[in-house]
């Protein structure tokens, strides 16, 4: 009986003990710091972000791209119906990504070549290449470009893109094509 | 831009190699047939059966051969191999080469049996040797020039963009490179043969440039700007020629040394290739003032402009033949550029051509032959058509990219 009095005690001692902790102040501010946890984590975040910025540094390659670079992925053919020296319309996105370009880059100059499908004769077609490449330079003039930066030659069939004898291939030939001559400044 | 454009004016020492063209003296004229033995002028023409008779040494076998090349592309003649009898006509060539090149030729009419010619030759090359009795045994059998000693002007393909004009004999042999630099297009004759007027793109500038043939010298005719294109030479030394100098193509004429430019044309559309007629009194030329490339023509002086052509959509490139009743052009047809001709007052179109793309028609002086360009074997190549008899051969390499033949008129 007497060992079952000490356990009782024992237990009773160890209850009272743990009741009289609990209300004490101490243990409100340890849930405290849980919250500074929360925030630490949102710091992890901002870092991250800070790691993705790599478009800042493809920005500084493409300032050190020539004009010729650059105008080189601007600048596309501008293609013509057979024996048709009329700007299509669907031609008109690429003349005025030109005009943009040239308007952006006031110190370039450009040649516009006029080219012809082989299917003509010759001379007809030299007559008709620099029908096709005034027409350009017209456009662009219409497009606020003075036509003194824009030099037109006609090259007919005699400079091919390709030379298959085929429908896609004569219709990539029958282009105006352009070209940067000269930087007022270099 | 001031660098990249200026262009020092042209002084071409030669890019030649220089043809001395062989001193020929024949020491006997030719007299005038008292006898035609063929009348080209007949529809229905006979061939005269002739032998040729020649000593048998390897320069009279060759001088030989290229006479007979010569008279049988014309269709005129049959040869009879000697001791087989038939020949109304013999031709004896007797060659020495002891000192030189000499060459006596005897004609025979062996129907009445009389000498017709006897002519003495001396020269330094066989060629041009050869083709001289050529055209002496033609002229006693016709009663016409023959053209045995004239020259073709063309252009040759070298590289992507790169087109030299060269010269070469009628039938296609002793060619040579007039020029080289840039690319060469349009080109044609003066009408004495001294010189050879071409446009050619050079630093990005079309310009008419002139050639002294004989002394291989080379001048700018027309530097205005824009694209100048040569086409052709009228008997006193005019120059037709197409500029879009004003803003669009049209035709002038100036002379020979560059004076005295007249506007002949003035149209919104495209106005190029200008031909004089023979006398020099007419212009033909190709306008898409109609909404397609037609041939029309006018008055020397650009009055009374008429169209000429009116089937298909696409016609180009006209030629006048010598005696300025018929003109040859390009005509596109079912998808191929072919040969045709038409008399000068629009009526009886003719199809010459039927076989890959033809292109280029340029008449010889005589009127009797057409050169002109075909891609029908492959490669682009020129090739002569006898208009009588409508044989057509090629007379450049397989293997070259040949185009654009221009027929010299009667040279010295």
């Amino acid at each position: 009986m007497k060992k079952l009095l000490v356990i009782l005690l024992l237990i009773v001692a160890v209850g009272c003990a743990k009741k009289y902790q609990k209300p004490s102040e101490e243990g409100v501010t340890s849930d405290e710091t849980v919250t500074e946890d929360v925030i630490t984590y949102k710091e992890v975040d901002e870092e991250v972000v800070d790691e993705i910025v790599v478009p800042e540094d493809e920005t500084v390659l493409e300032s050190t791209l020539s004009v010729e670079e650059q105008a080189k992925s601007v600048f596309k053919d501008v293609l013509f119906d057979y024996d048709k020296y009329d700007i299509r319309y669907d031609a008109r996105p690429s003349l005025d990504a030109v005009a943009a370009f040239l308007n952006k880059n006031k110190d370039i100059n450009i040649v516009v070549e006029g080219h012809c499908d082989e299917r003509g004769t010759n001379e007809y077609n030299l007559a008709l290449g620099e029908k096709r490449a005034k027409a350009a330079q017209n456009y662009l003039a219409s497009r606020g470009i003075s036509k003194g930066r824009i030099i037109a030659i006609t090259f007919g069939e005699e400079k091919p893109f390709c030379t298959e004898q085929n429908e896609s291939c004569w219709q990539n030939n029958r282009r105006a094509h352009f070209v940067i001559v000269k930087s007022r400044f270099q | 831009m001031k660098k990249i454009f200026n262009i020092k004016r042209v002084k071409l020492t030669c890019i030649i190699f220089i043809c001395s063209l062989s001193t020929l003296c024949s020491s006997l004229f030719t007299p005038v047939p008292a006898k035609i033995y063929i009348d080209i002028t007949s529809p229905a023409i006979r061939q005269l059966p002739i032998r040729i008779n020649t000593s048998g040494s390897p320069t009279s076998k060759e001088i030989e051969s290229i006479v007979k090349k010569d008279l049988e592309f014309t269709g005129l003649f049959s040869f009879v191999d000697p001791d087989v009898p038939g020949a109304e006509i013999t031709a004896d060539i007797d060659v020495d080469i002891s000192e030189g090149l000499k060459v006596i030729l005897s004609v025979r009419d062996l129907i009445v049996n009389k000498e017709v010619l006897k002519k003495r030759y001396s020269a330094s090359k066989i060629r041009p040797l050869a083709h001289s009795i050529s055209n002496d045994i033609y002229y006693i059998v016709t009663g016409k020039k023959g053209i045995f000693r004239t020259k073709i002007t063309f252009l040759v393909n070298t590289s992507a963009g790169r087109k030299e004009l060269r010269m070469m004999d009628w039938d296609g042999s002793g060619a040579f490179r007039l020029v080289a630099k840039g690319l060469t297009s349009s080109h044609n004759w003066s009408q004495d043969g001294r010189f050879v007027l071409y446009s050619s793109e050079r630093n990005r500038k079309w310009k008419i440039y002139i050639l002294n043939l004989q002394r291989y010298r080379e001048m700018v005719l027309l530097s205005s700007k824009g694209l100048n294109l040569v086409g052709g030479t009228s008997p006193d030394d005019l120059v037709s020629f197409s500029s879009s100098k004003d803003g669009s193509s049209e035709i002038y004429t100036v002379d020979i040394y560059g004076k005295g430019m007249k506007k002949l044309t003035k149209s919104f559309g495209i106005d190029v290739s200008p031909v004089f007629s023979p006398d020099g009194t007419k212009i033909a030329f190709v306008s898409d003032r109609g909404g397609t490339p037609q041939i029309y023509v006018m008055g020397a002086k650009g009055r009374g402009i008429r169209r000429l052509t009116f089937e298909g959509s696409y016609n180009t490139s006209p030629s006048w033949s010598a005696n300025g009743k018929q003109i040859a052009y390009v005509g596109r047809y079912n998808g191929k550029n072919q040969i045709f001709m038409v008399k000068s007052d629009g009526t009886d179109v003719r199809q010459f051509t039927f076989s890959g793309n033809n292109e280029s028609p340029s008449f010889s002086p005589d009127g009797q032959f057409l050169a002109f360009d075909s891609d029908r074997d492959g490669t682009h190549g020129v090739y002569i058509m006898n208009l009588y008899i409508e044989g057509q051969k090629r007379i450049t390499p397989k293997k070259m990219k040949a185009t654009s033949p221009e027929w010299s008129p009667y040279l010295k």
